[in-house]
């Protein structure tokens, strides 16, 4: 092992705690996004994960809590258990309104909710070491995504282009309400690993699962939104788009989420060295949705 | 050329294997990934989501009564007995039952009578009075029901005053469904009674009896100590009528009551729980709270908010009387189960899974 261990870079810890959100949908169009479909549509497709997606991290994470041995540790994630709770409630009912404004998201959200209730649930597996493996495998899974969550979240709140853009602003504040607190609480599920099991090669592995399955998944569904589109003439939907958007700001740049592989897989990271805490609490403070909607 | 057809068939079979995943995803977009059954994603309670109201007309049913027709879209269905929390537009919550038709899902109906602040009034009615106008939109929460109809051949309903709102849809129920009803209608006078003459209309199947205060002082609550075996008792009103209706009923016998005064949502008393697969009985202090207490003999119990809406804490009921203070479950999760962060117990003793 190198001298270089993963430790926080600063001492920026803050109590985690759920906060009660609204969002009135009503006055949100289809293409949030003034004009432009596709930057709509590739964030939209976040509406079709995360509500099974982090229903599973709750359900994943109550059964390692009794494994916890660090007091402060179990304070954090039982504080990160009720924040993603509540992330998965709010993109959960933004579904309902895309479904009155003519894009049903059912059949996707069907396949997805299989994928973490059946294919990431819980198995029949032996009690003992199997089970543990199994247990050890979807946290570090949790961490490898929660990477790309938070990385997600550094970067709404940074995004002005959409601000530029004319982007709905209750959409806007969802968006930055919950990057917030994926920048807020973007160390839980890695110390979580790293104090459970924090095996190199799990990281690793879990990573190129994690990071193929949301490519996957994200793809499928910017197509799966663009053909379903009732406003749509000629769906397409491309890489190139993706990469252009990003330039544009109004997406995250491509040759950033590259640069965030290697972090990632690098035996010093530690998520703290990644966001910025202090804008992250700014903005839960004056956000209008996690303040009771007023 | 041995090449060239191995190219043409390659490529052939790539187009049509192209032309088969195109045509299954159509259907199945994340095709060959198969599809949950029932999908849970986007069919969420909506508890992030404010449900707006906007006050569609009003109407003075009474003296000092205003009856409020509140139109929305998508309103759930709710059964007789439910109320509606208004969020007014200062900031007040305030629960008023639903007394209109539960068929009607285009709007909801509700009555306030104005309490002035010497007669113990605390700003609510006021507000609903002066400031809901027509046009005005409101955030309204539930409705719930936690003074529900249950089914019987016989039914009395004592109500008093304005606490005739959740019983009238309990009477058209009972009227609809041909069972045999009994209303006590007290008030200060007749002018004061909301609701007096559809419900004179509504008599051919029942009993009514009102008693005026003016005319003919409180009414003769005796005839319930002799009440058959059956007969559910259903009384809403102010406290002395609904203590007055406990007292007359037979031995061993309770009403069902509706209160309408601020639920005591801090504090509460002392009860005992049953851990039935632990195999412990606990007894929660006033001033404890049922996670708090569970957490001395289980600490591995998940949870997070403690403030009742994030629904990590929630657990199976097996026996006892839940008093329901989180801000999450829908009525029928709180049939068989409750948030132990913030909820209680109702009366001396809960059974949980745990």
């Amino acid at each position: 092992m190198s001298n270089t261990q993963p430790a926080p870079v600063a001492s920026e810890h803050v109590e985690l705690k759920a906060r009660k959100v609204s969002f009135d949908w009503e006055e949100t169009p289809l293409h949030w996004v003034p004009g432009d479909p596709f930057t709509t549509h590739t964030i939209n497709v976040l509406h079709l994960l995360l509500p099974a997606g982090e229903r599973w991290f709750v359900h994943v994470y109550k059964q390692a809590l009794p494994y916890i041995t660090d007091d402060r540790l179990r304070e954090d994630v039982i504080g990160f258990i009720g924040q993603e709770a509540i992330h998965s409630q709010a993109h959960d009912d933004v579904l309902p309104h895309l479904r009155k404004l003519g894009l049903d998201p059912t059949p996707y959200t069907a396949h997805v909710d299989w994928f973490f209730e059946k294919l990431l649930g819980d198995r029949t597996l032996p009690p003992g070491r199997p089970r543990r493996w199994w247990l050890m495998e979807r946290v570090a899974l949790i961490a490898a995504i929660e990477h790309y969550t938070a990385f997600l979240g550094d970067w709404v709140l940074n995004a002005d282009a959409l601000d530029r853009a004319g982007a709905d602003p209750t959409m806007l504040d969802l968006l930055r309400w919950h990057g917030a607190e994926e920048v807020e609480h973007r160390a839980v599920a890695f110390e979580l690993f790293m104090h459970l099991d924090g095996g190199y090669r799990r990281r690793a592995r879990t990573w190129a699962l994690a990071f193929a399955a949301l490519m996957f998944l994200w793809q499928r569904g910017v197509r799966f939104f663009m053909e379903n589109d009732p406003s749509l003439l000629d769906p397409k939907a491309s890489f190139a788009d993706f990469v252009r958007k990003g330039r544009q700001g109004v997406l995250p740049s491509t040759p950033a989420m590259l640069r965030s592989i290697p972090r990632y897989l690098s035996r010093a990271y530690h998520p703290s060295q990644e966001g910025n805490t202090a804008q992250a609490m700014a903005y839960l403070a004056s956000s209008p949705g996690a303040n009771g909607g007023r | 050329m041995p090449r060239f057809t191995t190219v043409a068939l390659v490529a052939g079979a790539a187009l049509l294997v192209r032309r088969a995943v195109r045509s299954r995803m159509s259907t199945a977009p994340l095709w060959p990934m198969p599809a949950l059954d029932t999908p849970i994603s986007g069919y969420g309670r909506g508890s992030t989501v404010p449900r707006k109201v906007r006050v569609a007309g009003r109407a003075a049913p009474a003296e000092g009564v205003v009856e409020l027709r509140l139109e929305g879209e998508g309103l759930p269905a709710w059964q007789p007995g439910a109320h509606v929390d208004l969020v007014l537009p200062s900031g007040l919550v305030r629960q008023y039952s639903l007394c209109g038709d539960p068929a009607d899902l285009s709007a909801y109906t509700v009555a306030t009578r104005l309490i002035e602040e010497p007669q113990g009034g605390r700003g609510g009615s006021r507000e609903v009075h002066e400031q809901l106008r027509e046009g005005v939109e409101i955030e309204i929460r539930g409705p719930r029901n936690r003074f529900p109809l249950v089914d019987s051949p016989a039914y009395v309903f004592v109500a008093g005053g304005i606490g005739i709102t959740p019983v009238l849809p309990m009477l058209r129920a009972a009227e609809a469904a041909g069972a045999d009803w009994r209303l006590v209608y007290c008030g200060r006078s007749r002018a004061t009674m909301p609701y007096l003459k559809e419900i004179e209309a509504l008599g051919a199947g029942g009993h009514l009896t009102v008693v005026a205060e003016d005319e003919s002082g409180f009414p003769d609550l005796r005839f319930l100590a002799d009440l058959p075996d059956g007969t559910a008792v259903y009384c809403c009103g102010p406290d002395g009528l609904m203590d007055a209706v406990a007292a007359a009923m037979p031995e061993g016998r309770a009403p069902r009551l509706e209160r309408f005064t601020a639920a005591a949502t801090t504090g509460g008393t002392a009860f005992e729980v049953e851990l039935r697969r632990t195999g412990r009985t606990l007894t929660v202090a006033a001033d404890q709270s049922l996670l708090s207490a569970v957490r001395e003999e289980l600490p591995g119990i998940t949870y997070s908010c403690r403030q009742g809406f994030c629904g990590t804490c929630r657990q199976r009921v097996l026996e006892g009387e839940v008093d329901h203070r989180d801000e999450l479950l829908t009525d029928e999760e709180r049939d068989g189960s409750m948030l132990i962060c913030v909820s209680r117990c109702a009366g001396k003793r809960l059974v949980l899974d745990l």
